[in-house]
């Protein structure tokens, strides 16, 4: 009897958080309708723009919201701008309603209050998200999300090769200075810093290096040089064996796409497990591209949208920030030969129609298993960027 | 001499304009680089900012670089540019020129640098051509061609770029001259033509276009755009880091960008100096060159490689953009296919319908600051006419000082420092503001290309139609403008291509509210599909292009009866 009026109780007050929780959006939700968002996202991808496209088209349809996709070639230009407001005191009416947002322009962002929130726990979709098993959900580069940013997708380090060139491609990072010294000039990495580039020597340092544990620390100056000693005797092997003998770097990763395209380069990375795939649909790779991982793992991090402080369409912005974590929108987002974007959503919780959406998803023709992919490596505390960008600007560009 | 010219209106308005927007800007600028900045908490003024600027890894091999690429490439252009008028003035090459310059104008930079890198890359155009039958070249060779590190192919690439702009400026400030009699007294004074061209013509035709050399070199000394495609990557030219601190997620680092962006306008300054003193003590010391009284050339031997290099740049241009065309209809396309293997029609369906929307905006704001730049061109023109008849004070003597100034000052040194004037004045985000922003560039060109033709109009059309009766008014509009219509459309022309290709102050001004076809372009090139790449840079090729088209069809519809307005 105890119990069960424990139960009972226990029933009582989940049903009214719940109550107050639909209310509170239902307010949300009427306050958005008519409501006109600027979401400011990079635009150098027509599958993504495409994406963007339907899902504003979704939200114009279901929820009266009218989304326009602002296209940006650097959010980090965006982040300016919030910042320019900011200085200019304009604390309503920002340029920006939602962002495309992650790691040091987060960090950016939060460290000088331009961000809203937090918001992201309001969105019903919210527990979807696979925040237990997904870690960097809630650590963003290893600063704390604390709901200020709503997840939108998952990255992973994966390494992409032509089966054409190469027969067997390597498995960590001493494979790949092999791969090198037999094929000079046809690996590369891009320009530091950058985010790509530096994701790149960060994979390295985590493979190489004696102690990855202190990678999850902020930098101790003064055992930056021990800690990162292999790191640099590595890249001394590699450059000279690598594209243009380490003299020219790509500016981007986008530029990396070009030249495996053109038989510059035999092996390229990328931030997505299935942009090979994306590519080879829409024709802008061959079939002969195949990915892969490095045996202990690479490193990975997720990508959210956040709200500017000074939005004055933030219930709009939260209702397409909510549209984009719906297990429909995310299916879609995961689909190959859409974007493929991995979902943020833990799709053991779906039941139905929503599960059914996932199990839909085809597999990319390049795009590994999530069992082969594993779960990915953590970001090294942030501190590691600036330090290792400003050591390897030292070193080589000069 | 009492009272003043009438339209001073004109001058006044576009010197204040331009005075306080590039001031405003300037200072907007210089505080962030004294580490003012309060907005991240940067208040205590100081040099640190300076120290830490001279001191960022590789910043004297960056400066090295802008240095060497931006003054060969302006010195460059400019010698060619005066020996190919030497060699070729009135010729067939030279006719040619004239015809097809409107097109090779109209190319943005950004779409030529991605033409021309594609054509001259190991894995480009040019070796696909010959590989790998003669080559054996089945993969690319691993050789630096592109983005060298001393900046060589960047030196080239602006070379081509500004080569047809100065040709362009060359042949209006010619009409000012009397070429033709002037060849004629020479030749019967026993000179050979390019000697009369390189003593006489050219020491007359040069204070013409000294401020469209000083522009040449400004440009090239802070391009960004090609310099990324085409220049170093580590470290890359000055403009480039300065972009890569402007958008560091660090925040401290734009107190470092501001003071690269002041640190390049010095450059510029520097440069410009330097050569206004060259071309000082050249009128010294080539004095008695120009008047030893010898009629032989020396330079003969040169004139089949000024011919080379003329076609040669012309065969690049035009390259470049068959490459984009070729691009843009590509499926698939590897190395060393000469074409492609697989073609499609689908990015031009896609790209065609995601950019109408941007087309018309482009097109709205390129014609309205055209138009307006056009009316204050043509009043500060005819105040300018008015003052030398009745010798009072011209206002628009002054504009020179001003209205170039925006040409000379690297776009990212100011236009920071405005977008901040602009969101506290909460004029960011207008349309009209977006506009204005644009006139700024627009202007100046417009200037440039109607000043020379406007002032030498033969006055004495207009003072007969006054003798007749006829108000100021309806002569300008009825016997002065139609008649000088073709100079008028075509700097119309120029004017809406410039306004065409504004990135930066479209996106700081215009808050993302607007999207033109150029933010388009930038931003799909930020990715990485060619094919996607090519259709836009085309699409935005294509609008100046129509408008350059206009500008010559137009006067020879309307005038198809008139012998004396076919020209």
């Amino acid at each position: 009897m105890k119990s069960f009026f424990l139960i009972l109780f226990g029933l009582t007050i989940l049903s009214s958080f719940s109550q107050a929780f639909a209310q509170d959006w239902g307010e949300i939700e009427a306050a958005a309708e008519g409501q006109t968002i600027y979401f400011n996202a990079w635009g150098g991808s027509q599958p993504i723009n495409e994406y963007i496209q339907w899902a504003a088209k979704e939200v114009q349809n279901k929820y009266n919201v009218r989304v326009i996709h602002v296209k940006a070639t650097d959010i980090s230009d965006v982040v300016s701008r919030i910042l320019v407001e900011k200085a200019a005191d304009k604390k309503t009416n920002g340029s920006v309603d939602l962002m495309w947002i992650n790691g040091e322009n987060f960090k950016a962002m939060k460290e000088n209050k331009l961000l809203y929130g937090p918001f992201s726990q309001k969105l019903p979709n919210y527990h979807l998200v696979d925040i237990e098993n997904k870690k960097t959900l809630l650590s963003d580069f290893t600063t704390p999300v604390d709901n200020m940013e709503s997840p939108w997708g998952m990255a992973q380090l994966v390494f992409s090769y032509d089966t054409n060139q190469v027969t067997k491609h390597p498995k960590n990072m001493l494979d790949l200075l092999a791969f090198a010294r037999e094929n000079p000039g046809r690996f590369t990495y891009p320009s530091i810093p950058g985010f790509h580039g530096t994701t790149f020597i960060k994979q390295v340092l985590y493979e190489l290096t004696h102690d990855p544990d202190v990678l999850n620390q902020p930098v101790i100056p003064s055992d930056f040089e021990k800690n990162t000693q292999p790191l640099w005797t590595f890249l001394e092997a590699l450059h000279p064996l690598m594209w243009r003998k380490g003299k020219v770097f790509p500016t981007s990763a986008s530029q990396m796409v070009s030249l495996l395209n053109d038989n510059e380069i035999f092996i390229s990375f990328s931030f997505n497990p299935n942009s090979v795939s994306n590519a080879i649909k829409n024709g802008e790779l061959p079939n002969t591209i195949r990915t892969y991982i490095h045996t202990n793992g690479t490193i990975g991090n997720a990508h959210f949208v956040g709200i500017p402080f000074n939005s004055s369409a933030r219930q709009g912005a939260m209702v397409f920030a909510n549209f984009l974590l719906s297990p429909e929108a995310q299916a879609r987002k995961a689909d190959p030969t859409i974007w493929g974007d991995p979902t943020v959503l833990d799709t053991q919780k779906l039941v139905g129609q929503d599960k059914a959406l996932f199990d839909a998803v085809p597999k990319g023709i390049a795009t590994l298993t999530p069992k082969e992919l594993g779960q990915g490596l953590p970001e090294p505390h942030v501190s590691w960027v600036k330090a290792l960008e400003k050591k390897w600007l030292e070193t080589y560009s000069k | 001499m009492s009272g003043q010219a009438k339209g001073r209106i004109f001058p006044v308005v576009v010197i204040s304009l331009f005075c306080v927007v590039i001031l405003a800007g300037l200072f907007g600028t210089l505080l962030p680089s004294m580490n003012y900045l309060p907005v991240i908490g940067h208040t205590h003024v100081s040099l640190s900012v300076w120290f830490d600027f001279f001191s960022y890894p590789g910043i004297q091999t960056a400066i090295r670089v802008t240095l060497f690429s931006g003054l060969t490439a302006s010195f460059g252009v400019v010698c060619l540019g005066f020996l190919f008028i030497t060699f070729s003035y009135g010729n067939a090459l030279w006719k040619f020129f004239e015809k097809i310059l409107s097109p090779v104008l109209s190319i943005p930079h950004a779409a030529f640098a991605i033409g021309f890198g594609f054509l001259i890359a190991p894995s480009g155009w040019l070796i696909r051509m010959v590989s790998p039958k003669m080559t054996g070249f089945t993969v690319p060779p691993d050789w630096i061609i592109l983005n060298d590190p001393l900046g060589i192919s960047l030196s080239i690439a602006l070379m081509i770029k500004e080569f047809p702009f100065l040709i362009m400026v060359t042949m209006g400030a010619l009409g000012q001259l009397d070429i033709k009699k002037t060849l004629l007294v020479g030749r019967a004074l026993g000179y050979t033509k390019e000697q009369i061209w390189l003593k006489i013509l050219i020491p007359r035709l040069y204070p013409h276009l000294r401020l469209s050399i000083f522009a040449v070199i400004a440009y090239s000394l802070s391009v960004a755009d090609m310099a990324i495609i085409l220049g170093p990557s580590s470290p890359p030219s000055l403009s480039v880091l300065i972009l890569k601190w402007f958008n560091d997620p660090v925040m401290s680092f734009k107190l470092l960008a501001a003071a690269g962006s002041l640190f390049l306008f010095f450059m510029v300054v520097l440069s410009i100096l330097c050569v206004y003193l060259i071309e000082r003590s050249a009128r010294v010391f080539l004095r008695p060159w120009t008047t030893s009284g010898k009629r032989r050339s020396f330079l003969s031997p040169l004139k089949p490689i000024i011919f080379f290099m003329g076609s040669g740049i012309l065969f690049f241009t035009a390259v470049s953009s068959v490459i984009l065309v070729i691009w843009s209809l590509t499926w698939q396309w590897r190395f060393p296919d000469f074409l492609p293997t697989a073609w499609t029609l689908k990015l031009w369906t896609k790209g065609l319908m995601s950019s109408f929307d941007p087309v018309m905006t482009t097109l709205l704001t390129g014609v309205a600051s055209a138009f307006i730049g056009l009316i204050l061109t043509v009043g500060c023109l005819e105040h300018e006419v008015a003052a030398g008849k009745t010798r009072t004070r011209n206002y628009t003597g002054y504009i020179h000082y001003f209205l170039y100034l925006p040409l000379l000052v690297p776009q990212i040194t100011f236009m920071a420092g405005i977008q901040l004037l602009l969101v506290i004045t909460k004029m960011d985000g207008y349309w009209i503001t977006l506009m204005v922003s644009h006139l700024l560039f627009v202007l100046p060109y417009m200037f440039i290309a109607l000043s020379a033709t406007y002032l030498a109009f033969d006055g004495r059309m207009t003072d007969q139609a006054m003798v007749l009766k006829r108000s100021y008014t309806s002569v300008l509009f009825r016997i002065k403008l139609p008649m000088l219509i073709k100079p008028i459309l075509f700097s119309f022309a120029i004017g809406f291509s410039v306004s065409v290709a504004q990135y930066i102050p479209t996106m700081l001004v215009g808050a993302g509210r607007f999207s033109t076809i150029t933010t388009e372009v930038v931003s799909i090139a930020s990715g990485s599909d060619r094919r996607a790449i090519a259709v836009y840079a085309l699409i935005q090729q294509f609008l100046p292009m129509m408008m350059y088209a206009l500008a010559i069809i137009i006067p020879k519809s309307l005038y198809y009866n008139r012998k004396g307005m076919q020209v």
